[in-house]
């Protein structure tokens, strides 16, 4: 398949699984029981009057029928407005550009750092021993498997409480970002160690492998050279997903860390029912996954043309 | 208004007092309640602090804090970290919440606040006055206040601030409510206004005692709603600088700032910090870690463990119960099984607050036996009415035809298990309070109740209680003065407002309480004022309709390197103004 009719059936597939996305969201919001002029009036336990009750449906269109409402919203999401936030008043495209950047900083930080611990855990893994093996692979797994809301709690416990050598908060000194990234970074180190080791191991006792090792090739050129390719294949396709893990991590994380985020944002707009707030997030967070996926395809497609990414 | 009302956050505290009095500001403290609008957030539970500061009063705040005497420094910023969610609006004519009169309390001041020993006295207010017929009050100002964009404080900004409260657009809960009877403000002279009543209000000097009624610029108010909530203007010791947003409320020294009542034994007129900065660390653990560590001076929503590890460190504490209403079990009389008396003081009996809350609270929480908070002067206590007593809450049972039991040991009738409801706000009540309902939990179920926990946020709770699916509720309420109790147990609470909201969860619907509370309000003597109130009390707690657990908590812990904490607004939420920190 040539590379235009790639890209075409790319960006193809993304429309329709954002529309079935935005339709999704659509309709669960309208299964949370409560009224969404109560949101907007200031919340449950408000005083608002009958009236103010009114008048916010009618502003928001929430009186129009269902039907109404879908086309309204997907008119205004083709033209990117995602309303205005219930909660802040502030269109939710602002408050979500406003704290983009710290999500997206931290998540690409926690991404360069788990893939650079996953390549250092690979290479050692090639000398270990046996027990060192045992060891390597019990650290993987319990790195990959742990929470990151109890990973983040021992960290500050740990490097915050007791040895009191990093910040538990941010406080714009560059330091504070250092737990909340190793924070997101580990699980996912773990996680693409596994991966990588198992394809290295693989690659490293191909046939190739044994011929190049023949003609003279030590074992750490072999590594980089052809190793390392082979290894890095499969983690790379996972990075795509990898990326929009560590953006639901963020929720966790920024909460932990009192980080500005999108992932704060989204939790106090899920508490305080900011249905805006909330819709433009998903959709935002359905975007970016596919956009990463479709990246790491074609990253893949460079790396490996004679492999066929359908 | 009911603690909860914000939805995003709240928290509850409690409040210290706080009354500088005006004689010795940077003294005394004071105590002040009001509720209505506060969620709690269940705090903590008190210990007291003890500072230099507040030495001379007793009620509400109490610090403990290593640092004793010290010449005060000017200079620094201290960074505050509350647990709260961050508010949506700093304007705490806004809604009307607890965090968003923490942190307007920096900025906002009342025309009344509480003195040490609970009474309501002038602040930017310099006087007032009410006509025979109680449906007049006038209101003086003091001379010479401005706000911080220069306009100076006269009686035009007191109406345009009740316009604001009473305009449907502001969506007010807990101001509006508060200046309720208020029909029409007229501006007298420069510095006198006229309040016209519906009906007399003895309770309306506390109501403006609140941080939610608080006196704003009328010029910044004339902004949109959305530029006033980023930085609301007020007449207090800081001003907003700005608000980046999740990240901090940044405060700075007004540099004009005139005390209403000075205090001639202070080195300075203006605030010792250069500022503060308001941040929002919602997880508890990492809060206490910042303190710890340093990176912050003062933290609020300080739980039971922590608080008990931090005055082992030395770490300062300031205890500041909330007015209003205790932290209660609600029991809903509307339907079985509690609409029976019998049951609901078996329910009563049958459960052992004490020993909970000791082991739970460490210390921190003391009992309560009242409705009121103990920082209400006119709260009533009766202890023996809630005496745990197992064989009673049985005998009670039988009478009342629970006499059947289940397979699984639970008491019927009719084929019914005798079951309830218990929707908890995982918002409003900390993990030691849920802690505590557990084992009420376990406790029932000994004398053949089976209590049913549903932990829910705080939308899903308000929705629980609007569609009466519960028997049992902690729902504190927030609010300056007995007058509480109207909201809570009058039966006009039993009807909803058009959200759903109704405040009577024990849904006492009792004629001769309506009067009292009715009467208790309207009266011009204080004394008649009291034994109303005690007589209204006595027949909701003698009816048992609520199980008193303790005050609303609200704890503070604060660095070593931190002096001068104690001084509080009537709700109880802490000033800075007399706060230094070691250079």
């Amino acid at each position: 398949m040539n590379t235009i009719a790639w890209v075409g059936r790319k960006v193809g597939g993304a429309l329709v699984v954002l529309w079935l996305v935005a339709s999704a969201i659509f309709i669960a919001i309208r299964l949370i029981p409560g009224d969404p002029a109560e949101a907007i009036m200031g919340g449950p336990g408000s005083q608002a009057s009958a009236q103010a009750l009114a008048a916010a449906r009618a502003e928001y269109a929430l009186d129009q029928p269902i039907i109404t409402q879908y086309f309204l919203y997907l008119g205004k999401l083709l033209t990117f407005d995602f309303g205005t936030s219930y909660s802040l008043k502030q269109p939710v495209t602002q408050v979500m550009g406003e704290v983009l950047p710290n999500t997206l900083w931290l998540s690409l930080m926690a991404l360069l750092i788990a893939w650079l611990l996953a390549l250092c855990f690979s290479a050692l893994a090639m000398r270990a021993g046996r027990i060192g093996t045992f060891v390597g692979n019990l650290l993987e797994i319990i790195a990959a498997a742990v929470p990151h809301f109890w990973l983040g709690a021992v960290l500050i416990m740990l490097f915050s409480s007791a040895l009191g050598w990093l910040p538990a908060v941010d406080n714009g000194t560059g330091r504070g970002l250092v737990l909340p990234i190793l924070t997101l970074a580990l699980p996912l180190a773990g996680f693409l160690t596994q991966l990588m080791r198992d394809s290295l191991t693989e690659a490293m006792s191909s046939q190739f492998a044994l011929a190049a090792r023949a003609r003279g090739e030590s074992r750490l050129k072999l590594f980089w050279r052809h190793g390392l390719r082979h290894a890095a294949l499969p983690a790379l396709s996972l990075t795509g997903w990898a990326f929009s893990s560590l953006l639901s991590g963020a929720v966790v994380v920024e909460a932990i860390f009192a980080r500005p985020g999108l992932g704060r944002s989204l939790l106090s707009a899920v508490l305080a029912r900011d249905i805006p707030m909330v819709t433009g997030i998903a959709l935002f967070s359905a975007l970016v996954y596919i956009v990463v996926m479709a990246i790491s395809e074609g990253i893949e497609r460079m790396i490996n043309p004679a492999g066929d990414p359908r | 208004m009911p603690k909860g009302a914000d939805l995003t956050n709240s928290l509850r505290r409690a409040k210290v007092g706080m009354v500088i009095p005006l004689a010795h500001r940077g003294k005394s403290l004071l105590m002040q309640r009001n509720s209505r609008s506060s969620r709690i957030v269940a705090g903590a539970f008190a210990l007291p602090l003890i500072g230099a500061l507040l030495a001379s009063c007793s009620s509400t705040g109490t610090t403990e804090s290593s640092a004793q005497s010290q010449t005060p420094v000017t200079g620094g910023t201290m960074v505050y970290a509350s647990g709260d969610a961050e508010p949506s609006c700093l304007d705490p004519h806004v809604g009307g919440n607890y965090p968003q009169a923490l942190v307007a309390s920096q900025f906002l001041e009342s025309l009344f606040t509480k003195d040490s020993e609970g009474k309501i006295i002038p602040w930017l207010a310099e006087k007032t006055e009410v006509s025979k017929d109680g449906l007049t009050r006038t209101i003086t100002l003091r001379d010479g206040i401005k706000f911080t964009d220069g306009t100076k404080l006269t009686a035009e900004a007191i109406k345009k601030n009740i316009e604001h409260l009473k305009d449907p657009n502001t969506a007010s809960s807990t101001g509006y409510l508060a200046v309720g009877k208020v029909v029409k403000v007229e501006a007298t002279d420069e510095l006198t206004a006229t309040l016209k009543l519906s009906t007399p209000d003895n309770a309306l000097l506390e109501s403006l005692s609140m941080p939610w009624t608080a006196i704003e610029s009328p010029k910044a108010l004339e902004r949109d709603q959305a530029t006033n909530c980023t930085a609301p203007v007020g007449t207090g010791p800081f001003k907003v600088k700005s608000w980046e947003h999740q990240k901090a409320v940044n405060l700075v020294r007004n540099d004009d700032y005139v005390a209403p009542v000075a205090d001639e034994n202070r080195s300075s007129t203006t605030s010792y910090l250069d500022g503060i900065t308001w941040r929002f660390i919602p997880e508890a653990a990492t809060r206490y870690a910042a303190l710890q560590s340093g990176e912050v001076d003062v933290i609020d929503n300080a739980q039971p463990d922590t608080i008990a590890s931090a005055t082992d460190t030395g770490l300062g504490h300031l205890d500041a119960p909330r007015p209003g209403s205790t932290n209660r079990i609600e029991l809903n009389s509307s339907n079985a099984p509690f609409d029976d008396q019998k049951v609901r003081e078996a329910f009563i009996r049958a459960v052992d607050v004490n020993t909970g809350v000791n082991s739970l609270f460490f210390g921190t929480a003391k009992r309560s036996y009242s409705l009121l908070s103990s920082v209400e002067p006119l709260g009533y206590s009766d202890e023996a009415l809630f005496g745990t007593d197992t064989a009673k809450a049985n005998a009670l049972l039988d009478e009342a035809g629970w006499s059947e039991r289940d397979a699984q040991g639970y008491r019927t009738k009719n084929g019914k298990r005798l079951s309830l409801r218990f929707p908890v706000s995982t918002n409003q009540s900390v993990p030691a309070e849920q802690s505590l309902f557990e084992q009420f939990q376990a406790q029932a179920k000994a004398v053949g109740f089976e209590v049913k926990i549903d932990l829910l946020d705080l939308s899903s709770w308000y929705g629980a209680l609007a569609k009466h699916e519960y028997n049992l509720v902690s729902a504190p309420y927030t609010k300056v003065g007995p007058s509480v109790l109207r909201v809570l147990y009058h039966s006009d609470s039993t009807v909803p407002a058009p959200s759903g909201y109704f405040a009577n969860n024990a849904q006492v619907k009792n004629k001769k309480l309506d009067q009292l509370l009715v009467q208790a309000e309207e009266t011009e003597d204080d004394a008649q004022r009291a034994s109303l109130y005690e007589q209204a009390q006595k027949i909701v707690l003698e009816g048992y309709y609520v199980l008193p657990l303790y005050d609303q908590q609200n704890h503070f812990l604060y660095g070593k390197n931190v002096h001068g904490i104690g001084a509080t607004t009537a709700v109880s939420s802490p000033i800075y103004f007399d706060t230094f920190l070691d250079q």
